[in-house]
């Protein structure tokens, strides 16, 4: 009979056949688990339907409460046999079946015994069984033999003590905070995993004390420590350490770097590639510091082992974030890795190398991608297309490969995510890079001929009739506008109409086609599209007259809707259904300013279709129709600039109030947005009074007050100034807010008829350079420099004096002068003595402006720049270099 | 924390799981995104060669040992590397009870040893030992050689 087991253990094919717990049910193994009771208990048998239990367990099966506590019950009655491997077996089944609170008492005694045994192995077993299953009231009983265990001579005991006390440290903290002495003790222990779960919980209880820790560490790294793993841990706290202790000490002497270097020569591979990533992720960290950790990096790279090279190629894209050049020796060994067959592996190799190569290898690194992508799934697809996305808005000029490979993988299968993740590249490369524009164009118009996806087609149809009207063959977009109308569903199919009547309202000699398709959709199945081309065609003159659309028509049709929907929702909300219709011009159109932390957040990268660049309080657009709504504006000329909001109150006051400033030619409108945070208020007639005492030049032409400001509903003050035109004046404004303040009782919303008179003194508000040039970006600098030509160029030479770096210099003077940084020229790769900086803009007057910044440090910390300004007006060229030599 | 240790065969049926810190109304889609992750990946690999994906912050080192995949799922300091450590002691202790690498039945067979060699190794989402000869006496309640 043996034998034959025997055999079939070796016979594959019939194994599957034989699982020893093939037809295995739950009543049947708990009516076995009666076993547990016998007199004379058989530990084999006993151990054989653990072993079921186990593997119901596993397999999801759930035991009712009876249940549980019945196997429970009978499994503590295991605790009279002296078999090892049932006793073993026992405490990973109490552990498994987590018993109640008020079933534990039942065990206890039993584990207390255990706990106390002379056998060193039921000692460990048992604290840690206890440990699972006890509450705070028996950890206090138990606390001393748990403080011995720590120390026990047996590293089984004392590991077992020290993973307990981290599991503890979360539930009862106090109490595993009294065992530091001990703790600290086993952290000396020759064992080596005592030693690491040691340093782990000693780590944990003191967390919170930065001296404790600096302290550990300091000692730590001077003696020895045994366990790679522990040495892992040491190193990872090095670096809090490192980190906590700020910037305050020059690079090159920073603490414990000497440490963290002789890790890397460490024999374990775990603790040299732990000692790397800490140097890599050091703040501030200068390329000699750096070396020897990419060089061990860069050794594993070509590791024969998958996590080595995963882990390598992880931390090397991360540093190729920062430091792109330090990267650039692994670039032959992360090429090869390309073809790893690890994916995850290979999707990161890619997207360093896209991160670190020059504007010369992209053509060769596209043609490798190329073959790449066929084989490996939409989410890392996915991150590669936003690599590429990246690299196009490095280098511009490469726009045509980066493009037609995008197009080209638009052109394959795909889920919808992956297929939006490009279209969204394709449209911010139409808008950031105007030459793109038409072949850009033309790609979504091929990709909506066979897309799937209705979300994609109606965005990109909606971005074609805002983008198609301008370019320089509008007529060429419309054959794949209208084939929609007969090829797809009635959604996609309502979008294609509103695009056709975009290019019909833009594009006047399109207008008699247009008109012809348009009336094809009159009879449309779908209402919604019927009613759109009607609509279409009863607002642009459909009746065959051709002439030039209204401005209030393309309005009303196109324009963007000028009130915020959380507004018009909440109108909506509370209009109750009466005789007299809704009203939409009764729906505020001031938007609540937003939190000032939530301002403050970083900048998003501008986003594809899913955020169309509407946003009322964002947009220049915006901002030109609320003040033209206001008659005194009219006679001001176009809008110039309006700049970002400038906060006058610290957040969380009782008036939040920011200012945004409208720069016209002859004038300069303060816009005053502010909120009334406080329920119990209503103020009233409140205006700012301006004091330019220190802006002589500007003289207060008109001032707008607002009648009432009732609690969280923001209201706008604007207050006027008349300036010397077409000259960048610069001023100080101070602000004081004034109003009548009338209680409101919040119970019932009703406000006092007494007023009371107050002001609130606002933050002082300037006029600067900067308010007076718009970022505008160049595809190719070089070529508009050339075609601006050298006639009105002025060059000069300036000191800036010691500053803290050459980044922090170059910083300072593209915020000093508001124009738009080129090529990626704002970034100072670390450590450099010297960069040049691009920047473009329009001056006021509509000027174009092309500066040149070549910045070199003069000494250690001194800072030389060579200013080259080109414009298309003299007065301009000097206006910019008297902004840097005033400021 | 190893936030989850899983044995599935060949089939993509679970084995083994044990989940620590992971929700229970998160577990399932673990359970399918590691057995889908090995069904994609794992055909061909060799006997214990790792296999390494992250998601976010959570990393998963994975092999096949014979007829059984094994997935390794940690986060914070259980990065990639910390794992291959846990799923190279797991790997070595699986192999030392089932004396090769295991068919489905051999595993099966040594099903109640594997858990406890698992339960010596993991400890509630903490690594805890990782030598198989000590793992080897532990399971059977004797002190370690060294000591």
């Amino acid at each position: 009979m043996a034998q034959q087991l025997v055999k079939k253990d070796d016979d594959r094919d019939d194994e599957a056949e034989y699982s020893p717990f093939m037809g295995i049910e739950k009543g049947a193994v708990l009516q076995e688990a009666r076993v547990f009771n016998d007199p004379q208990l058989d530990a084999r048998r006993c151990s054989q339907v653990i072993t079921k239990l186990l593997y119901l367990l596993n397999q999801g099966e759930t035991f009712t409460k009876t249940e549980a506590t019945e196997v429970f019950f009978a499994v503590t009655k295991l605790f009279q046999s002296k078999d090892m491997g049932l006793r073993r077996m026992v405490y990973l089944m109490i552990k498994e079946i987590s018993p109640s609170a008020d079933e534990v008492i039942i065990v206890t005694s039993s584990l207390m015994k255990d706990m106390n045994s002379k056998i060193d192995m039921y000692r460990a077993n048992a604290i840690r069984v206890l440990c699972r299953i006890t509450d705070g009231t028996l950890l206090a009983q138990i606390e001393r033999y748990l403080k011995q265990a720590i120390v026990d001579k047996n590293p089984v005991v004392a590991s077992a003590a020290l993973v307990s006390g981290i599991h503890l440290l979360q539930t009862n903290p106090e109490i595993v905070k009294r065992w530091s002495n001990e703790v600290q003790e086993a952290v000396q222990s020759r064992a080596a995993l005592v030693q690491f779960h040691a340093l782990g919980l000693l780590h944990q209880i003191r967390q919170n004390d930065r001296l404790a820790v600096s302290k550990l560490v300091t000692s730590l790294t001077r003696g020895t420590v045994r366990s790679p793993l522990a040495q892992c841990l040491l190193i990872r706290y090095t670096s809090q350490v490192i980190r906590e202790s700020g910037n305050n000490t020059q690079p090159g002497d920073r603490p414990f770097y000497d440490y963290l270097e002789s890790c890397l020569r460490h024999k374990s591979e775990m603790v040299i590639f732990e000692a790397a990533r800490a140097i890599t992720e050091l703040n501030g960290v200068t390329t000699r510091e750096l070396t020897p950790a990419i060089t061990v990096l860069q050794l594993f790279l070509s590791s024969s082992k998958p996590v080595l090279r995963f882990a390598a190629v992880r931390t090397l894209n991360k540093v190729a974030m920062t430091h792109p050049t330090s990267v650039t020796n692994c670039n032959i060994d992360m090429e090869s890795l390309i073809s790893d067959q690890n994916r995850s592996i290979a999707t990161l190799a890619i997207t360093t190398l896209l991160k670190t190569g020059n504007e010369s290898s992209v053509d060769r690194l596209m043609k490798q991608i190329t073959n790449f992508m066929s084989d490996i799934a939409d989410e890392f697809k996915i991150v590669v297309v936003e690599a590429i996305r990246s690299l196009c808005q490095k280098f511009p000029l490469k726009y045509r490969s980066l493009m037609n490979f995008l197009s080209n993988i638009l052109r394959e299968e795909g889920g919808f995510e992956y297929k939006k993740a490009i279209v969204d590249s394709i449209v911010i490369l139409i808008r950031e890079i105007p030459d793109a524009k038409e072949t850009g164009l033309l790609h979504l118009c091929e990709f909506i001929e066979d897309c799937e996806f209705t979300y994609l087609s109606t965005q990109i149809l909606h971005f074609l009739g805002i983008e198609g009207p301008k370019t320089s063959d509008p007529s060429r977009y419309i054959r794949f506008v209208y084939n929609r109308v007969h090829l797809e569903n009635a959604t996609v199919r309502a979008g294609a109409v509103s695009t056709l009547a975009k290019f019909g309202a833009a594009v006047d000699e399109l207008k008699p086609r247009v008109f012809v398709l348009l009336r094809r959709c009159l009879f449309d199945s779908d209402d919604e599209v019927r009613d759109r081309a009607t609509l279409y065609l009863n607002t642009l003159g459909g009746d065959g007259s051709v002439v030039e659309t209204d401005k209030a028509v393309k309005d009303f049709l196109f324009g963007t809707f000028d009130i915020p929907l959380v507004n018009l929702e909440t109108s909506l909300k509370n209009y109750v259904p009466s005789e007299e219709a809704f009203d939409i011009d009764s729906v505020p159109k001031e938007v609540k300013s937003q939190p000032l932390a939530e301002k403050k957040a970083p900048g998003k990268k501008p986003t594809g279709l899913g955020a169309p660049p509407s946003g009322p309080p964002s947009t220049a657009d915006s901002y030109q129709r609320v003040l033209s709504s206001i008659p005194e504006f009219a006679n001001f000329g176009n809008l110039f600039k309006s700049s970002e909001p400038v906060e006058l109150t610290e957040a969380e006051t009782e008036y939040a109030v920011n200012v945004v400033k409208h720069i016209f030619d002859r004038h300069v409108v303060f816009q005053y947005n502010c909120t009334n945070t406080i329920p119990e208020q209503l103020l009233e007639n409140v205006i700012v009074i301006v004091d330019n005492s220190e802006a002589d030049e500007f003289s207060e032409v008109f001032s707008r007050p607002l009648k009432s400001l009732p609690y969280d509903s923001p209201g706008q003050i604007f207050v006027a100034f008349e300036k010397p035109e077409g000259v960048p004046t610069l001023g100080k404004f101070s602000n004081v807010l004034k109003f009548i303040v009338r209680e409101v009782d919040p119970a019932t919303g009703e406000a006092d008829d007494d007023g009371v008179e107050d002001e609130y003194q606002l933050e002082d508000l300037d006029i600067v350079s900067a308010d007076y040039t718009l970022k505008v970006g160049v595809s190719n600098f070089r070529n508009a420099w050339e075609s601006i030509g050298p006639d009105y160029e002025r060059e000069d030479e300036y000191g800036l004096g010691p500053r803290e770096s050459l980044a922090e210099a170059v910083n300072t003077v593209i915020n000093l002068l508001g124009l738009q940084p080129c090529e990626g020229t704002e970034v100072v790769p670390p450590n450099s003595r010297s960069h040049t900086c691009l920047l473009s803009g329009v001056f006021i007057g509509n000027i174009k402006v092309l500066v040149r910044l070549s910045f070199g440090l003069d000494g250690p910390k001194d800072v030389a720049m060579k200013l080259t300004v080109r414009s298309e007006d003299e007065t301009v060229s000097d206006a910019i270099h008297e902004i840097v030599a005033s400021g | 924390m190893i936030l989850a240790v899983l044995f599935a065969n060949a089939e993509g049926n679970i084995l083994i799981e044990r989940f620590h810190g992971v929700p229970a109304e998160e577990r399932l889609h673990w359970r399918s995104f590691l057995v889908k992750l090995g069904a994609d990946n794992l055909k061909g690999v060799k006997n214990e060669e790792l296999l390494v994906a992250c998601h976010k912050s959570v990393y998963i080192v994975y092999t096949i040992l014979g007829d059984v995949s094994i997935y390794v799922v940690g986060k914070d300091a259980y990065d990639e590397l910390a794992l291959s450590e846990v799923i190279f002691t797991i790997t070595s202790a699986v192999k030392d009870v089932c004396g090769k690498p295991p068919t489905e039945r051999r595993f099966l067979d040594k099903y109640g040893r594997i858990c406890l060699c698992l339960d010596e190794i993991v400890w509630k989402g903490y690594l805890e030992n990782t030598e198989k000869d000590r793992i080897k006496r532990l399971i059977r309640l004797k002190p370690p050689t060294e000591f």
